[in-house]
């Protein structure tokens, strides 16, 4: 990924190449430690179930790192993230695949941005649905 | 739902929320490292200083979705700030306890929207403060009835400079008998 797509190779109906995150009891424990969020219902499962979850699940913010990761290994290093808006929905529990896909929804040649919407599902539906601002070289 | 209930809610809009959040460390390589392994990001402005150059950075890059982690207490003590803040509190009520009290004790993150004014780099020392931006009347949802409480982060950097900035949603909502 050492080449940065311009904003002048990239078109709007664009689409990505989907990113399959197998969701090991590893990756959401691993993830959330990193991101310093402690919160038990993201390691610890006999609390996760007390409060009601079926199992730990992934926590927010590795999520929009999830979806930051996903444009940038297609756009490549020169790209500066600008915007991360999403919208939640069904957990990202242990034992699950997250896959997420997505296209390039609108492009602004003025402020050399495009936006591309994104979709992780997982075999309980949507995790996350979205769109990415991102700045692109000339 | 009562009037008086919204009119409670209604007044929390604008107000801060909490005590600023601050750094317990500068945005550093070593946190970098370790969540872009955890996460199997190879994003060479993350990780190589010769290679970040190249896109014209001055060096590595924190990733732009870590935002939250630098500001995050995780499992270290209050500071003093955070403890004046408290006690200042007293039982004052904040909006998540008067929704608990009036029965909405269930909560789901609905929608977090990040913008990002520049993009952090190690040495960053980052703060955030966080503001009650709204809160709906009640609406009836696929989980249950409740409200929808809309939560600003603002990040800032050493200098004061806006960095870059949060909208955390999320729905206290009864839960079904």
């Amino acid at each position: 990924m050492s080449e940065t797509r311009s904003l002048a190779s990239v078109s709007v109906g664009d689409a990505l190449p989907s990113l399959e995150i197998p969701l090991t009891r590893t990756l959401i424990v691993s993830t959330a430690i990193a991101s310093r969020d402690y919160q038990d219902v993201h390691h610890d499962h006999v609390l996760a179930q007390e409060r009601g979850s079926p199992d730990i699940f992934m926590n927010i913010l590795t999520t929009n790192g999830f979806v930051g990761r996903f444009v940038t290994d297609w756009t490549g290093a020169g790209a500066t993230l600008k915007k991360i808006d999403i919208r939640l929905g069904a957990p990202n529990y242990p034992g699950d695949t997250m896959t997420i896909e997505g296209a390039v929804t609108a492009k602004d040649e003025e402020a050399g941005t495009i936006e591309v919407s994104v979709r992780g599902a997982n075999r309980l539906g949507d995790h996350v649905t979205g769109t990415v601002l991102v700045a692109l070289p000339n | 739902m009562s009037d008086d209930l919204q009119k409670t809610l209604d007044a929390f809009a604008g107000t801060p929320t909490g005590p600023k959040g601050t750094c317990p460390y500068p945005v550093n390589e070593p946190m970098i490292h370790h969540w872009c392994d955890a996460t199997g990001d190879r994003n060479p402005a993350y990780l190589d200083a010769a290679a970040a150059k190249e896109t014209g950075r001055d060096g590595v890059i924190a990733p732009p979705a870590m935002l939250q982690a630098w500001t995050m207490r995780g499992l270290r003590p209050a500071t003093a700030d955070e403890e004046a803040h408290a006690e200042a509190l007293g039982d004052q009520k904040q909006p998540l306890d008067v929704l608990d009290e009036a029965g909405f004790t269930s909560v789901v993150a609905t929608n977090c929207e990040q913008e990002y004014f520049r993009e952090l780099v190690p040495g960053d020392q980052i703060s955030h403060e966080v503001t009650t931006e709204s809160i709906s009347g009640e609406k009836k949802t696929g989980l249950g009835v409740g409200h929808f409480v809309t939560q600003l982060y603002t990040y800032k950097d050493a200098a004061g400079e806006v960095v870059a900035t949060m909208r955390f949603r999320i729905l206290k909502f009864r839960p079904p008998q």
